[in-house]
């Protein structure tokens, strides 16, 4: 499955940059997500409970940051695998100077597998769609808080 | 004798089905009974570099958890249950069979990694959690027709390839009668289709009684014998010391026939280990996993005409998917082959034939076995030229029909069996005209049609014929027993998953025995109470089956007769059997009850005479040279709604050719169930997997069983063309209504939409499938 879309933020790309690579942040942004720890400079783990239409459990994994250019962009790897089955997922980060805000671009794949692919399969890509949604509306909460601006 | 075989009757089984006082597996309730859940594969092809099982074992109320390691050397993969043709020059065929549990690499998604025997389902499944498995994915091989590409990842990593099997079979000489065609159709067609969805998903009890050391298997199988004969020669075990029944099973269609099945290894294993009761009832999501399927082959086809429509010749190369195992030998392809030629006049005909592995689960019969596919190819091309030719599709076909006088008709190549296909019987001509006259298909041609076209609806009509091998060998038994109370009590090794068994068997007893059909007791699918047999599949019950019933109680019969003469003092010529008693004509009050015959048979003091045997009983056999072909020709009549695609089935009308009719209660309702099975084969049921072997539509909410909303009222009609090869004349029926029905479909929505170059080459359809075929190079 492919994930593709794009996010206009209201601050700067050093301050969009200092959120995303912030696991306190991070952990807030999707729902479910437990135990989020940072291994080392670029390499997180936690897990995750997810419901997708019948299919719900958690998963365990990690998220990998690699090819970092501060704060311009970055490439993503996440893997998690648990009772519904499993995610493994690529994506690329692009965070470009727009309005005087900051434009971020994300496109990415992402293979399932087990009970998330067989029952699931039909409810992923809203589900998707409706997650990041909320990630981006929390990203922004948490970055109006920071910049003060609304 | 009373003409019992033929009558409509209602089902002897049916009460008990419908009142819940069947035994079906998951009825089957033990003191101390264990029960297991398996831990399979999420991926679609992996290697296994670890698996750790402690945490599991832990858990309160886990038994045991085993893993392939555990097994030892008891850990074998399965043995083939067809062995590949040996009758053809250069055919390749690479046996790889399925395992118990995987121990160095999954082949395909849902293949079992480990099994857990706990005090409960719930914990079992729980504690399926607590394992921790290290899987190292691999690249899948998904698509078959990159499946023997050079940089295909490999199935099986000691072959060369994923070639499964190839080989090449011929009739005459295709070239030359390519060369002398007025018209040569050339096309690409593409098949698949899906799951059987029985009702009754898989499920064993497996207890090992240690004290009797007895095994004893309760198990959903079509084929419980050679699950007894396997199960005992797997473990060491005598066949006296191994019982499997198959009770009641909630519909078969041919996955069920699939052996071994890796529960039924693996439970078997685990009580001979725990000496304790073990049940596994798979779940839904598991059978579309691990239930064997039917899906992919492509097809690259030809076929040579003269231009008044007659087939000179046909060539067909295809694909045929075989899943990650190929312990079915090449039943399916072969059948497709075979198919292909379907009921006409082809003298030249060239086939070659790749089957090749991939990382799916494994592929063997279901309703129709490969018979779908073959009548797929052959009748869409006929479509196709009577098109371009300008003649009606019926007449097309009438054209090409085998001539009456031909047969047995030997077509020289192979069939499933490796003996040569010869269709033993044929009329085909009265079929199709009795269902052309039944859906009044010149009436609707000549007005009704133009009159719906006029007002703008798209109706459009169908007509396709099919055969369908059936009835073959090697051989059933039945054991037929007067008992003293005067009903008779029979043993047959067949199981019985719906096909009325009970009822239409009987019938064939009771004419002979001159008793009611509700005083037959049936036992069927209990190795104790019949050792000998192979299973129910190939439509062979009616055919194999019935004509041992028919020949036991001939026997058993003349038995009476032998005895009754004795005892009344009359000659056996004089004797009638009616009503339970032996009877000297026009002389009633002359007369001995079955039940006292019975009695007097079985003395309990006295001498029995050398050279006879005690009791009125006798078992036969029955086994045919080769299958009978029954045939038949299916009509239809849809409305396509232009704006969704949707495709409403107005008229079905069947006409069923199956030689002499047992039940025709009963056969209608198979005819029945067989339409309803294609037309989800036709145009519902399909299996998606993604670019990693992962199943996409593993339940009923994705994956579409028509309902009684999309399946029509089926109108039957029969002509009776009695088979040669068995002395009752009966052949097969129960896959036949699914067979030609996405052929049948895929004329009659072309008809509909009615425009030049619309063409369906592919099934299973479905609106979305057609709205883009139909819309894909349109403005819309």
């Amino acid at each position: 499955m492919k994930i593709e879309g794009e996010h206009l933020f209201n601050g700067s790309r050093e301050e969009v940059w200092a959120l995303v690579r912030d696991p306190e942040v991070l952990a807030s942004l999707l729902p479910g997500t437990t135990d989020l720890k940072q291994l080392s400079e670029s390499e997180y783990e936690g897990s995750i409970t997810l419901r997708i239409g019948p299919v719900t459990g958690a998963f365990s994994g990690k998220i990998i940051v690699e090819d970092e250019n501060p704060p311009e962009s970055c490439s993503l790897v996440a893997e998690g695998e648990g009772k519904p089955g499993f995610f493994k997922g690529t994506g690329d980060v692009e965070l470009l100077e727009q309005d005087g805000g900051t434009l971020m671009k994300y496109g990415g794949e992402i293979q399932i597998g087990g009970k998330l692919a067989g029952v699931g399969q039909r409810l992923i890509d809203m589900t998707s769609k409706s997650m990041i949604k909320q990630g981006m509306k929390s990203l922004d909460k948490v970055l109006a808080e920071r910049t003060g601006k609304e | 004798m009373a003409r019992l075989i033929g009558k409509p009757l209602k089902r002897n089984e049916d009460p008990r089905l419908l009142t819940g006082q069947a035994l079906f597996v998951d009825d089957v309730e033990l003191p101390g009974m264990l029960h297991a859940a398996f831990l399979r594969s999420d991926y679609a092809h992996a290697r296994l570099k670890g698996i750790d099982v402690s945490a599991a074992l832990e858990r309160e109320g886990v038994v045991a958890v085993y893993t392939a390691e555990d097994m030892g050397d008891d850990w074998a993969p399965g043995p083939p249950l067809v062995i590949p043709p040996p009758t053809i020059e250069e055919v390749t065929f690479n046996t790889r069979t399925q395992v118990p549990l995987v121990k160095e690499k999954v082949r395909h998604a849902g293949e079992p990694l480990a099994v857990v025997i706990a005090e409960s389902r719930y914990i079992a499944e729980d504690a399926l959690d607590d394992i921790v498995v290290d899987l190292e994915p691999l690249p899948a091989v998904v698509d078959i027709e990159r499946a023997l590409d050079a940089d295909a990842a490999l199935v099986h990593d000691d072959l060369e390839s994923n070639l499964a099997a190839h080989l090449v079979q011929t009739k005459g000489g295709y070239q030359s009668a390519r060369e002398q065609a007025d018209l040569i159709i050339k096309r690409r067609i593409v098949m698949d289709r899906g799951i059987a969805g029985a009702m009754e998903n898989r499920g064993i009890v497996a207890y090992w009684d240690n004290k009797q050391q007895y095994l004893t298997v309760w198990d959903t199988t079509q084929s419980p014998i050679p699950i007894r004969n396997g199960l005992a020669g797997m473990f060491g075990l005598s066949e006296h010391q191994v019982r499997v029944i198959a009770p009641f099973v909630g519909g078969g269609f041919g996955p069920k026939i699939m052996m071994f099945y890796p529960e039924e290894v693996v439970l078997t294993w685990a009580t001979l280990k725990l000496a304790l009761p073990i049940k596994w009832i798979e779940d839904r999501r598991e059978n579309f996993y691990a239930t064997t399927q039917e899906r992919g082959q492509v097809h690259e086809v030809e076929m040579a005409l003269t231009e008044d429509g007659r087939i000179l010749g046909l060539k067909d190369d295809f694909i045929h998917d075989s899943g990650a195992y190929d312990p079915y030998g090449l039943t399916i392809p072969l059948n497709t082959q075979c198919h292909v030629l379907g009921p006409y006049d082809i003298p030249n005909f060239s086939s070659e034939l790749h089957v090749v592995f991939t990382n799916k689960t494994l592929t063997t019969p279901v309703r129709g076995a490969g018979r779908p596919h073959g009548v797929f190819v052959v009748e869409r091309l006929l479509d196709i030229a009577a098109r371009e030719l300008g003649i009606d599709p019926s007449e097309i076909r009438r054209r090409n029909y085998l001539p009456n006088d031909v047969f047995p008709y030997d077509n020289v190549i192979i069939d499933q069996a490796f003996a040569n296909f010869i269709i033993d019987s044929g009329d085909y001509l009265p079929a199709m005209e009795k269902a052309l006259d039944m859906i009044g298909y010149k009436d609707f041609i000549e007005n009704e049609q133009p009159r719906l076209r006029a007002e703008g609806r798209r109706v459009g009509i169908g007509v396709v014929s099919f055969i369908e091998t059936t009835g073959v060998g090697p051989y059933e038994g039945a054991r037929v027993t007067i008992e003293s109370s005067g009903d008779v009590s029979v043993a047959t090794g067949v199981g019985t998953q719906g096909q009325g068994h009970f009822t239409s068997f009987a019938q064939v007893v009771a004419e002979h025995l001159g008793v009611k059909v509700s005083d037959v007791h049936m036992v069927t699918g209990d190795t104790a109470q019949f050792h000998w047999g192979t299973g129910t599949f190939a439509s062979r019950g009616a055919v194999v089956a019935a004509n041992a019933m028919n020949a036991a109680s001939s026997i058993v019969r003349k038995k009476i007769l032998e005895l009754a003469s004795e005892l009344l003092d009359a000659p056996e010529d004089e004797l009638e059997i009616e009503d339970g008693e032996v009877r000297v004509a026009d002389v009633p009050r002359m007369s001995i009850s079955l039940g006292e015959l019975a009695q007097k048979a079985n003395p309990l003091r006295g001498a029995v005479e050398p050279g006879t045997e005690p009791g009125l009983e006798a078992t036969a056999y029955f086994g045919p040279n080769y299958g009978a072909t029954a045939f038949g020709t299916h009509a239809m009549i849809v409305e396509v709604d232009p704006e969704t695609m949707n495709v409403e089935i107005r008229r079905y009308v069947v006409v069923e050719d199956c030689g002499t009719v047992l039940n025709p209660l009963i056969l209608d309702g198979q005819v029945h169930g067989g339409v309803a099975h294609g037309i989800g084969n036709a145009f519902y049921e399909q299996l998606f997997f993604d670019d990693n072997g992962q199943l996409l539509n593993a339940s009923f909410a994705d994956y579409l069983i028509p309902t009684s909303a999309e399946v029509p009222t089926i109108e039957v009609g029969h002509t009776v063309t009695p088979s040669p090869l068995n002395p009752l004349g009966s052949k097969g029926a129960g896959e036949a209504g699914a067979i030609p029905v996405p052929a049948l479909m895929a004329q009659a929505i072309e008809n509909a939409i009615g425009e030049a170059g619309f063409e369906i080459l592919e099934s299973p359809m479905s609106p979305l499938k057609l709205f883009n075929l139909y819309y894909g190079d349109k403005e819309q």
